[in-house]
């Protein structure tokens, strides 16, 4: 059985329908990617699966848990973390802050409210291996909101790893950078497929084709069809309505 | 940056909380005896206003209906006065509690709305309460209700100096400024100031963010109530016009003023207005322009208030 399902997912917006009857299945280890042109949907059913839309009809499951009745907050709570578009980061905290504030959330109670959290040891150390292992240990002390964007977007990913995700659903985590810090977030993403299943939305084909285990392709809130690199290549309807020629290069 | 002034903000506290402690002692002698109450009346202010800045400058929630839980304070001395209760701890403590639970109510309503919504909806509890407070014949109604016995403190405390209410105000403000310093360090406020900074991002970490912000509203509601009981034994009479919506509003201007989000914020700013109220009222009756004049100078020079002012001056740039 699947790692996670999500089974008729569906969203209106007023007469639009932004997601179709959507069923997707993520399996353990894998690294399944979400491609579609722009206005496919791509986004909204990150949203309704991490539950910051509500979905109109559908259900998602991960692990043999039904998370769909979930509030958000419980759904990353039972290992569905994930990533934003656009960086979400504490801007005008240091990155140490920001990573503590993550660990904490997984580590005992937050309404502790008389004890020094600075003063805890075992958060500042996940804190730092977080920090490590994610390449942003050099700029520790930076405040979050004056790192450049490829280490901004690191960051992001890092505040999702420190809920240790079962599913990591990462939202375009290539979007506006250039070669070499894309490249370093494949590396980085490819580190994780061991301990996480990856829900990976795209535009860089490039970075899809070396990373994905499996493509879904999402045209008009339907999923076109589901299947590996090579069957995603040879796909001609795939061609026609989203990759053109850009699949030849 | 370093620190200019090396110590002098760690010892900066103390010797407040000294000059404070000394100042009924010294007052006769320096001819400022009257004073003392108004010194009084701006530590009972202060409790409130820190309360205030901890759910609006820590928690990020504009609320506009602090004086209701004033109220709800100050009416809870007011009803157990009239039903005999004589003990101040047990007058105070019960107005924490009772406005602790309206807190807990209007704060479980009020926290699923945001922004202007939550100005709105805080505001409009705060007016009920007000409505209701006016509707209580027995209380007094809109004419109020003069404690004319002052509650009893209990063992030695009565009677050891004419101003042992003094000093006794001064411990719970210093305790109420302490524990709220210590809780901003805390897991819970960090995780507070996170909610305030990107409460998206704090539900996808996996926070419970209506809870976090439930739990700071009903602390901030029952402190705010705490400082009503005070204030009802300051004035020894309450009237609904403690918790008239203005009363909210002139409490929000003082932890502006002072700086929201900062330590040192809702004293100083209690302790700024009150004491340019007290010394324009001297000289004139139209006192209220200049302190219009002085808000505006803040909001244009020191938008993050005079805290923050201070604190790049100490050099502590970013202090919290």
């Amino acid at each position: 059985m699947s790692l996670f399902r999500a089974e008729g997912l569906v969203k209106r917006f007023g007469g639009l329908l932004a997601t179709d009857h959507v069923s997707l299945a993520v399996e353990a280890g894998e690294i399944h990617a979400l491609i579609g042109p722009n206005g496919a949907g791509k986004s909204t059913l990150v949203d309704l699966i991490s539950g910051l839309l509500p979905a109109d009809a559908g259900r998602i499951v991960l692990d043999g848990v039904e998370l769909t009745a979930l509030t958000p907050h419980a759904r990353t709570r039972a290992g569905l973390a994930r990533c934003f578009q656009i960086s979400s980061v504490f801007r005008n905290d240091s990155v140490r802050d920001n990573l503590l504030l993550a660990v904490q959330a997984q580590a005992g109670s937050s309404f502790r409210c008389l004890s020094r959290r600075d003063a805890e040891h075992a958060l500042q150390e996940r804190a730092e291996a977080l920090a490590q292992r994610t390449g942003l240990a050099e700029v520790l002390e930076r405040n979050a909101g004056t790192l450049a964007h490829g280490l901004q977007k690191r960051l992001d990913l890092a505040l999702a790893l420190a809920a240790r995700p079962r599913l990591l659903l990462l939202d375009e985590p290539m979007a506006g950078m250039g070669p070499e810090d894309s490249q370093q977030m494949v590396a980085l993403i490819r580190g994780l497929a061991g301990e996480t299943a990856i829900l990976l939305i795209e535009h860089d084909m490039d970075a899809v084709f070396q990373l994905a285990d499996r493509i879904s392709v999402l045209v008009y809130g339907k999923v076109l069809t589901s299947g590996d690199a090579a069957h995603i290549k040879g796909h001609a309807e795939v061609q026609a309505v989203y990759l053109g020629t850009e699949v030849a290069g | 940056m370093p620190e200019r002034f090396p110590g002098l903000a760690r010892r900066l506290p103390w010797l407040v909380l000294a000059l404070l402690a000394a100042f009924p002692l010294l007052a006769p002698a320096l001819g400022l005896e009257y004073y003392v109450g108004f010194v009084r009346r701006v530590l009972i202010v202060a409790i409130a206003a820190s309360s205030l800045n901890f759910i609006l400058g820590y928690g990020g929630m504009a609320a506009l209906g602090h004086a209701g839980f004033i109220g709800v304070g100050a009416y809870t001395v007011v009803a157990l006065v009239e039903a005999g209760v004589s003990s101040a701890w047990l007058a105070w403590g019960s107005a924490a509690v009772l406005a602790g639970l309206f807190a807990a109510a209007i704060g479980a309503v009020s926290l699923r709305t945001r922004g202007v919504y939550f100005i709105m909806i805080t505001l409009a509890f705060a007016q009920m309460l007000h409505y209701l407070a006016v509707s209580l014949r027995t209380y007094g109604g809109d004419d109020g209700y003069g404690l004319y016995t002052p509650l009893a403190l209990g063992a030695w405390l009565d009677g050891a100096h004419a101003q042992v209410f003094y000093w006794v105000v001064l411990a719970i403000a210093a305790a109420v400024f302490a524990l709220f310093s210590r809780v901003a360090h805390s897991r819970y406020g960090h995780a507070l100031r996170g909610v305030r900074d990107n409460e998206t991002r704090m539900v996808a970490l996996g926070y419970p963010v209506y809870r976090l912000k439930l739990a700071g509203f009903v602390a901030a509601g029952a402190v705010a109530g705490l400082a009503g009981g005070l204030l009802a034994s300051h004035n020894a009479f309450v009237s609904p016009s403690i918790m008239h919506w203005t009363q909210s509003a002139l409490l929000l201007v003082m932890v502006m003023l002072g700086g929201a989000g900062r330590r040192w914020g809702a004293p100083l700013g209690v302790a700024l207005w009150l004491t340019l109220e007290e010394v324009l009222k001297l000289y004139t009756d139209y006192w209220h322009w200049p302190l219009g004049l002085l808000l505006l100078l803040v909001v244009f020079h020191a938008p993050q208030g005079v805290a923050a002012l201070l604190e790049r001056r100490a050099g502590k740039e970013g202090a919290r």
